[in-house]
């Protein structure tokens, strides 16, 4: 895959999130006042809808369900927040919002195992 | 604040007769705790003093996931609504809905430290429910006289479980005092509530329950000196209650402001309104303390027995951001209610109020 359309940057009002479908693939396209990402359509933590769970203010995305949040300009965790976001890259060209898609970005929630044992101190 | 899980047997017979000895690993290293016969692992391990993470530890939000590497256990409550996501097949468990049938070792995906810094460490008791009262035509207030005293931090809530009723639930206490030998709870009675049903039966004035406390997060610190303003719905108001008390023991207001929310659907729906009146008064001016009716367009825009508490028509949370615009300097903001009125606060917190989540604190029980 490649540079993939997401929907025209107009439709996505400064603070506000939306969802869009680029090629069968959900991306939430987060517009933050001075600039957009294009980030998975759920939460990382328990895969809330961020297209519903989501605010933004001050550069900052928070899914009001637990309150994780990004600083979107950074991707910084902020508060209690415990992963990352992931981010397709984003471009602007002609008032068209596009992705850089090789593949879908997932958080992998079945297959990644916090419990496993690279995660724990025997000791 | 109430959560109304319906854990199944959570006071039923012990299933082990012995103490199990439990082991935790976790993130910052291997733990160990006895589990009582019939208890349920969290509580073992809060009660020893572990910060095991939960939340509303009964049940509905998932926070205390576990899995269980080695050694049987017994799963109370199967259907319990956080227990949707997990990996059953792995071992997967609710710490605060399973019980070791013998000596076992856990996983707990967290950093977990052996003395928490900040809260009293929870502990059973038990005690005698006195003191049952109609506030308002469904909401039910009644003391704990408790076994022995408890220290608890304004804000903070305990879970109750009362004979013959399967399930604990979780209530917020209204009131605050250091080493407290009672304490106030408040229910809002639901078409199909067992415990409200059961509070106005002939059995529970003096009936002997079982209190496991205190637990939560969204409690108030005067140290911390900040503005505070608090949004709450129905019952939500109790832990609004203890922290109003709190501050006022430490004459929080007199340098501090603060701002309640209170909402309800109609006037008569409102109760504590005697209380909020007084801590108005105390105030020198800088606690405002508004009941927003959701079903009726208040025709005045003070109480009529109550002066002193304002009255706004619309959702809580949407009364309150017409209020606060502007008004959101070095606060700290508490929210408890039903789940979409938590919501709504939040959104308005962050968007309207530029706060971080540091400066929000609710107890998550969904």
């Amino acid at each position: 895959m490649s540079w993939t359309y997401l929907c025209d940057a107009a439709e996505v009002a400064p603070n506000s999130l939306k969802l869009v479908d680029a090629n069968d693939i959900r991306i939430v396209v987060a517009n933050y006042g001075s600039g957009f990402r294009a980030i998975p359509p759920i939460c990382p933590h328990m895969e809330e809808p961020l297209e519903e769970s989501g605010v933004i203010a001050n550069c900052v995305l928070t899914c009001t369900k637990h309150l994780w949040a990004w600083n979107l300009i950074s991707l910084d965790m902020l508060g209690e927040t415990e992963k990352p976001l992931k981010t397709y890259e984003v471009k602007e060209e002609d008032g068209k919002l596009l992705a850089y898609i090789t593949e879908e970005l997932t958080y992998d929630f079945e297959e990644e195992d916090d419990m496993d044992d690279d995660f724990f101190s025997k000791s | 604040m109430t959560s109304l899980a319906r854990a199944e047997n959570l006071a039923a017979e012990p299933l082990a007769h012995e103490h199990c000895a439990v082991s935790v690993e976790t993130k910052s290293g291997v733990f160990g705790f006895d589990c009582a016969p019939g208890e349920t692992l969290l509580y073992a391990g809060l009660r020893h003093g572990l910060t095991l993470p939960h939340e509303c530890a009964t049940g509905t939000c998932g926070t205390c996931r576990a899995r269980v590497m080695t050694g049987e256990v017994d799963v109370a409550w199967e259907e319990a609504p956080g227990a949707a996501r997990l990996k059953r097949d792995k071992g997967d468990i609710l710490l605060c809905q399973t019980r070791a049938l013998g000596d076992c070792v856990l996983r707990v995906p967290a950093e977990v430290a052996e003395k928490p810094a900040r809260h009293q460490i929870p502990a059973y008791r038990t005690g005698l429910m006195e003191n049952i009262r109609r506030l308002t035509s469904d909401v039910i207030s009644f003391e704990v006289a408790l076994s022995t005293p408890m220290e608890f931090d304004a804000g903070q809530f305990v879970v109750v479980e009362a004979p013959g009723l399967q399930g604990a639930r979780a209530y917020s206490m209204v009131n605050f005092t250091r080493s407290a030998e009672r304490i106030e709870l408040v229910v809002k009675r639901k078409p199909s509530g067992g415990f409200g049903d059961w509070l106005f039966g002939p059995g529970a004035e003096g009936a002997e329950v079982k209190v496991f406390g205190p637990l939560g997060r969204a409690t108030f610190h005067a140290d911390e000196n900040k503005n505070l303003l608090m949004i709450a719905g129905g019952s939500g108001i109790a832990g609004m209650m203890s922290i109003l008390a709190s501050a006022a023991e430490s004459d929080h207001f007199r340098t501090r402001k603060g701002y309640v929310f209170f909402g309800v659907r109609t006037l008569a729906d409102g109760f504590y309104l005697e209380e909020f009146a007084r801590r108005v008064a105390e105030a020198n001016g800088n606690l405002e303390v508004t009941l927003a009716l959701s079903h009726e367009e208040p025709s005045r825009e003070d109480h009529p027995d109550h002066p002193g508490v304002k009255l706004a028509g619309g959702m809580v949370h949407e009364v309150a951001s017409r209020a606060m615009a502007g008004r959101y300097d070095d606060l700290m903001a508490y929210v408890a209610g039903p789940p979409p009125m938590v919501d709504g606060a939040l959104r308005t917190l962050i968007t309207q109020g530029g706060l971080s989540p540091s400066a929000i604190r609710y107890d998550k029980f969904g």
